[in-house]
């Protein structure tokens, strides 16, 4: 079933839950907590192990390396424990691969392609969502950036954006992620087909005074979902 | 079909050396605009909007044509142009009768499009051999038994065909593909009040983000927000679809397929799906083009591509496939299907053959 489907009786009809269900059907997170928690397989990914509320990260990756499956990824968790999610700016996201990599389609909202409107529609869902994963479409005006940083920490969101140069978000965000290297599994010359692939990320933290980080990673792996790859 | 007043504007059609067409274009919708929101452009010179709400309010279609007459006639004169205005159900009738000045009742809409000359379809290759075969007018090609048509002129002539009956709203392949959606949304307007969940009521965080989505769609446009929703297939890779916020039925609302290829595919699947697949060429080291023969197997081995819009070469590094379609048999070119393809930057790619040439058709980023 999913979000804002037109119910098949007239409303009322519904019969009412039992109150132990009603119970635990609620989201499993708390609106006052300051982290939003990722998979666990994926939590070495982040310093602290989750995205702290109010906080900007930027995934960078040149088309085709995974960066935008990346992206997904780390919005998964939350989207399966009822945060609301949201993706801008993917042209033509490919629904399935996204549900493959779990993410729980019924919470998400798409504006996939926003055109001129893409940081005002980034903007107004980062009100209403807790993850925004923005593709912004070229290189971001100082002055949009400032904006959906401050927008995002006032709002307590987390917002990912996905580009595929360093320079395309101009401000430093609390957490980078380049993706380099990369490579397929599974296929040969006409045999086999697509089945892992194995990408190594750099993360830095602007916070912390040590180095970045580096991770391998299977995005996706053999079973779907990313995984790490040490 | 949706009941649609058409205007069309011939002197604003071309465009001229000082581009004073265009403003003026832009004068006109604004103008329309200012008595019914809804006002779709087609093309330079062509604007269609709703008929049903502007009708009802304005008491009756001949009102609301006098009115768009009244409304516009000053503009019109000043640029030197004509304005026709039609109405009648589905886009291709509605332009139909703009043309022909006229308002075409519901039900009457198969009667009118019989007189129209084959022409009317836009597809020279089609009238010209009808008029070879003696069909001069619609209603004569629309007489011919479907099947026929299917062999002979292939899938495209039979969409022509069910357009010349009255059975599709419009032709394809000329206007700007997601006019269909923007115009099906003209008819779903955003819900007033919160729709419940799975769970029979909904929690603040669900008002939360439905306001901020519904807040998004009054700024860019209905059509802009989409949410995904159960697609009726077979195949796992149609399970989701991406359509508006807020359309009431998958049946109403022109979804956007998500997964064009079937699921022979296995996972994983792309995550960018592209959708209009640009041409593309598959070559091997000798600059020999690279195709799928009707055994299922690739003519050679390819060692490079190229994508129609982009300059570079890439070097093909690994590939998997091709998988073959499930093929139409009345297809003139018969086999269609898909070739994964890693290229020297590790990038994953699908690529699909049809019509005898590559497509990309996703990005595995």
């Amino acid at each position: 079933m999913f979000a804002f489907s037109t119910p098949s009786r007239p409303l009322g009809a519904r019969p009412p839950l039992p109150e132990q269900l009603k119970e635990r059907a609620k989201p499993v997170f708390s609106a006052s907590s300051r982290t939003i928690d990722v998979d666990p397989a994926l939590q070495t990914l982040l310093p602290r192990g989750a995205f702290q509320r109010g906080t900007t990260t930027v995934l960078i990756g040149p088309e085709g390396s995974g960066a935008t499956s990346l992206g997904i990824s780390l919005m998964a968790h939350a989207s399966s424990i009822g945060h609301w999610c949201g993706v801008v700016g993917a042209q033509d996201p490919g629904v399935a691969a996204m549900k493959e990599l779990g993410l729980d389609v019924r919470r998400v909202i798409f504006v996939p392609h926003p055109r001129a409107g893409w940081a005002d529609a980034a903007a107004e869902l980062l009100d209403g969502v807790d993850v925004l994963l923005l593709c912004p479409p070229r290189n971001v005006p100082f002055g949009a950036a400032r904006r959906l940083m401050a927008r995002a920490k006032e709002r307590r969101s987390v917002l990912l954006v996905r580009t595929t140069t360093p320079t395309q978000w101009p401000i430093v965000p609390e957490v980078t992620m380049s993706l380099t290297t990369s490579s397929w599994q599974g296929v040969g010359h006409g045999d086999g087909y697509l089945t892992a692939r194995r990408v190594l990320v750099t993360v830095h933290g602007r916070r912390d005074a040590s180095q970045p980080t580096e991770r391998w990673l299977w995005l996706p792996s053999r079973h779907g979902a990313a995984s790490m790859a040490e | 079909m949706e009941r649609l007043v058409a205007l069309w504007c011939p002197g604003l059609s071309e465009e001229g050396p000082r581009g004073e067409e265009v403003r003026a274009f832009d004068r006109l919708l604004a103008l329309v605009r200012e008595r019914c929101p809804f006002v779709e452009p087609i093309r330079r010179g062509v604007a269609v909007f709703p008929a049903r709400a502007p009708s009802r309010f304005f008491g009756g279609e001949e009102a609301v044509v006098a009115m768009v007459r009244e409304d516009l006639a000053s503009l019109c004169q000043a640029q030197g142009t004509a304005l026709h205005v039609g109405i009648a159900d589905g886009l291709f009738a509605a332009l139909c009768a703009a043309k022909a000045d006229v308002i075409v009742p519901t039900g009457t809409t198969q009667a009118f499009l019989r007189d129209l000359p084959i022409t009317s379809l836009r597809r020279s290759e089609l009238a010209v051999l009808c008029q070879r075969l003696g069909l001069y007018r619609l209603g004569q090609f629309a007489d011919l038994p479907h099947d026929r048509v299917l062999e002979r002129f292939g899938t495209d002539g039979a969409h022509c065909h069910r357009v010349a009956r009255g059975e599709e709203g419009d032709l394809v392949g000329i206007r700007d593909p997601s006019i269909h959606q923007r115009l099906a949304n003209l008819y779903e307007a955003p819900p007033a009040s919160v729709q419940p969940t799975f769970f029979g009521g909904t929690s603040a965080n669900d008002e939360r983000a439905l306001r901020a989505a519904l807040r998004v769609q009054r700024r860019l446009g209905a059509s802009y927000v989409q949410v995904a929703r159960e697609a009726f297939g077979h195949d796992p890779n149609e399970r989701a679809v991406l359509v508006p916020l807020g359309s009431h039925a998958i049946e109403q609302a022109t979804a956007r397929r998500t997964a064009p290829w079937p699921g022979r595919l296995p996972s994983p699947s792309p995550t960018l799906v592209v959708e209009t697949p640009p041409p593309a060429q598959l070559l091997d080291d000798d600059g020999n083009v690279v195709r799928v023969n009707v055994r299922g197997l690739l003519s050679r081995s390819p060692t490079r591509y190229v994508v129609d819009g982009s300059p570079h070469e890439h070097r093909v590094v690994a590939w998997a496939g091709p998988w073959p379609v499930a093929t139409r048999w009345w297809e003139a070119r018969r086999f269609r299907a898909r070739l994964q393809v890693v290229n020297d930057a590790s990038e994953g790619l699908l690529f699909g053959f049809e019509h005898g040439q590559w497509w990309l058709l996703g990005v595995y980023d």
